[in-house]
């Protein structure tokens, strides 16, 4: 119930919607959210967030980012990164501070020394 | 019915690459590359597509620089500019709406449907 209420609070501008796929580059000024497939690699200003259900296989650059997905690939955040419990994240974090929840599954390097 | 989130490619947004999936899509961002989708397609005033696209229905607010495959309609909005070839069972350049290339209808009825006037 609580995650559904965050949910809606963090529905982003960009919205990338569970039946759609895509496959090549993701940039952009604005906070991005995933509940579908996206393969390559994304770069975006502001927050990302990975919603459970949606597979990102892409390196990832961002201001914060969220996952309750499943990632594969490196990150590197200027603020945060959370995986959270129904997370499942493959590769190096790089990010000033990263927070790993109870329940997420996590294989890869971190380096919080930005 | 069952995947009705809205789908938004934000003004601030690009995409290289190819888009796909079965729901309907809205992008105000800009995408290069390739769009093919089982729904409908909605290019806002802000949005700039180099890509060619293949869905049902396409309706055209921005700039599109491709071709339009659309199996159902084409729609240009009067703040459309495209070049492109568009091929679509309906088109409507609506006035005010700029378009350079070539259009093809095809009217291709199935069987048993009967052909709603003109």
């Amino acid at each position: 119930m609580m995650a559904k209420q965050e949910k809606e609070k963090t529905m982003a501008n960009t919205v990338i919607g569970s039946s759609i796929v895509i496959d090549g580059e993701i940039s952009g000024e604005e906070s991005l959210t995933v509940l579908g497939t996206v393969k390559g690699k994304i770069s975006v200003g502001q927050g990302l967030i990975v919603e459970s259900g949606a597979t990102v296989e892409a390196n990832i650059e961002s201001q914060s980012l969220s996952i309750s997905g499943r990632v594969t690939g490196n990150v590197v955040a200027r603020e945060r990164v959370e995986v959270r419990a129904d997370g499942k994240m493959v590769g190096d974090i790089k990010a000033p501070r990263i927070v790993i929840a109870d329940g997420a599954s996590f294989k890869g390097n971190v380096d919080m020394d930005v | 019915m069952a995947d009705k989130e809205p789908c938004l490619i934000g003004s601030q947004i690009t995409i290289k690459g190819q888009i796909s999936g079965n729901q309907d899509l809205v992008i105000e961002g800009r995408v290069e590359g390739r769009v093919t989708l089982q729904n409908k397609l909605t290019v806002e005033e802000t949005g700039v597509l180099e890509a060619d696209i293949e869905v049902v229905e396409a309706t055209l607010k921005g700039e599109v620089r491709g071709d339009v495959i659309a199996s159902r309609a084409a729609v240009l909005h009067p703040s459309a500019r495209v070049v492109g070839n568009i091929r679509a069972a309906r088109v409507v350049i609506e006035d005010g709406a700029n378009f350079q290339g070539t259009i093809e209808m095809e009217v291709e009825l199935p069987a048993g449907l009967k052909a709603d006037g003109r």
